[in-house]
């Protein structure tokens, strides 16, 4: 499903004198199968342009087209994008409720006034895509532990099956394991379902290992957007505006400043020792030559 | 949508109302809620009413906002009007008209009725309300009920417990927004459906918000526990109340109007503005 924004802008308190321009005549299409990260300082508009992306916020002017058709054009083409579009907020486990974990995963499809055998069938599926436990399901989601949290929550979304997937800074405050099996899942949803993921993150780490596409934010507009390699070249642009290239990236290319010969599209760690390897490598049969 | 609402109605400021102590703004209401009642004719009601607006220069509130905290009663007022109007048989009848009948002392008794309604109300919220801080007049009220600690009456817990229910009023404004976003993200529908739908449709709203209601509440409890907090024996304030001579003279203020107003009660008046 295509996902295409047209002049988007979003004015908080419009009339009054609190009037705060949060989105600014952004433009942009979402490509379709794309892992797209969305980056920016706090309070840049990322968190106002999601809520937009699926109908939550109604934009000022301007139009969010989901396959051609505007979706804010009639009140069932807007509930109908909730169920497409799928958000997960910041934070999405302090919103479970239910009494079990399948229940409170099944809550979107009960609401897309599915059949029950196939809020089953859901539930499960979302369980595996997020890698969770099927003992778990029974239990309360109070009992669980925050990681498993996050993903019951990012499965309820999930098992609603949205050819786009909308994540508000899936991985803050999870250690390591946990971040990696958030990410994880949203591979393999990506992979089983042929969905858009569009991703908000702080984490320069993360976009580098997991967006392909990436979208920069600053001061309420779209500053860059992008492939990933083109956008991590500009690492001093970014760095004007308050955001970072991942640390590795500043590592490599201090070494090329002082003449090692390395590509300029290391961001991950993988990836840069590989090249450090084939370097010392190269550098070592040279040196053998010489002697 | 939550956030439109507005807490109380303070409006933060440095006049000179803004500027009284809490204590000193309780005792002046107090006072003149009591002159009030002391005013007993039409020329007293009509003074303390003026009175009461000439407090919105001193407090800088818009008058618009003034009048406008004055329409809930207007049916109130108007009720009393009516009331006093036909039934209040003193004084000379002006009108006959069958069942209609309307006296002098109607036409003075409800007028002073609904200027006493609108001086009470206009003074109080000015005084209070718009220009004192819900916290400002926690603290005052605290400060002012202490004696009652000798009776072993816990003034200083229950008034932490208002603060904090004060403090996080917004706090779980914005919580309640987030999470009817989030469920609205999964298409839970508030808005259509018969009232048991609608109101079933409320609890993935409120158990969430109970549930991060009662996390705030342990994580506030530790983290003042940490801070050695252990009620209120012994402990000292950063920002102490005291009185200035700002205070002595509305103080003094007042009581000359109290007594001018409980004087006027004597005053030779034509007798058809008695009440």
């Amino acid at each position: 499903m295509k996902l295409e924004l047209k002049n988007l802008s979003y004015t908080y308190s419009g009339d009054t004198t609190f009037a705060r321009q949060a989105v600014d005549d952004l433009s942009a299409t979402i490509r379709e199968g794309s892992i797209t990260g969305i980056i920016g300082h706090t309070g840049s508009g990322k968190s106002t342009l999601v809520q937009m992306m699926n109908g939550l916020l109604t934009p000022s002017s301007g139009e969010v087209l989901l396959d051609g058709v505007n979706i804010f054009s009639d009140k069932k083409t807007l509930r109908d994008a909730r169920f497409k579009v799928g958000l997960v907020f910041q934070y999405p486990e302090y919103q479970l409720f239910e009494e079990t974990v399948a229940k409170d995963i099944g809550y979107g499809p009960k609401n897309q006034k599915l059949s029950p055998e196939e809020i089953a069938t859901r539930t499960l599926e979302a369980a595996d895509f997020v890698g969770l436990d099927r003992e778990l399901l029974g239990k309360s989601p109070f009992d669980l532990s925050g990681g498993q949290k996050r993903r019951v929550a990012i499965a309820g979304v999930m098992a609603m099956r949205p050819p786009i997937l909308i994540l508000d800074e899936p991985a803050s405050g999870l250690d390591p394991v946990g971040r990696e099996e958030i990410f994880g899942g949203l591979l393999r949803y990506r992979d089983q379902t042929g969905a858009t993921i569009i991703i908000v993150s702080h984490s320069m780490e993360d976009m580098a290992r997991y967006a392909e596409d990436i979208m920069v934010m600053s001061d309420s507009r779209l500053l860059l957007s992008g492939s990933r390699d083109e956008i991590f070249k500009n690492a001093d642009l970014l760095c004007s505006i308050g955001l970072d290239v991942p640390e590795v990236t500043h590592l490599v290319n201090e070494l090329r400043r002082r003449g090692y010969e390395l590509p300029d599209n290391l961001y991950t760690v993988a990836g840069a020792e590989a090249a450090l390897r084939a370097l010392k490598a190269k550098l070592q049969r040279e040196g053998a030559g010489k002697c | 949508m939550l956030k439109d609402i507005t807490l109380g109605q303070f409006f933060p400021g440095n006049s000179f109302l803004h500027k009284l102590d809490p204590r000193m703004k309780l005792i002046l209401t107090l006072l003149y809620i009591v002159t009030i009642f002391f005013a007993n004719n039409l020329i007293t009601v009509a003074i303390l009413t003026l009175a009461a607006f000439l407090l919105v220069p001193l407090g800088r509130i818009p008058m618009k906002t003034v009048l406008k905290s004055l329409k809930p009663l207007r049916w109130i007022i108007l009720f009393t009007t009516v009331l006093n109007l036909f039934w209040v048989k003193d004084g000379k009848q002006l009108v006959d008209f069958y069942f209609i009948d309307i006296y002098s002392g109607g036409i003075v008794y409800a007028a002073s009725m609904a200027l006493r309604v609108t001086a009470l109300l206009a003074g109080t919220t000015l005084l209070l309300s718009y220009t004192t801080s819900p916290i400002a007049l926690t603290d005052g009220i605290e400060q002012m009920l202490s004696p009652l600690k000798k009776i072993k009456v816990p003034v200083h817990e229950f008034a932490m417990m208002m603060t904090i229910a004060l403090r996080f009023i917004p706090t779980l404004i914005e919580e309640t927004d987030k999470i009817m976003s989030a469920q609205k993200a999964r298409g839970a529908d508030f808005e259509t459906g018969s009232l048991l739908s609608r109101a079933k449709a409320l609890i993935p709203i409120f158990i969430p918000l109970f549930v991060s209601a009662i996390r705030r509440a342990d994580d506030l409890a530790t983290a003042m526990e940490c801070r050695c907090y252990h009620g209120g024996a012994g402990r000292t304030r950063m920002n102490r109340l005291h009185y200035s001579l700002r205070d002595l003279f509305a103080l003094l203020l007042i009581l000359l109007f109290m007594a001018g107003i409980i004087a006027l009660r004597w005053a030779p008046l034509p007798a058809f503005l008695g009440i």
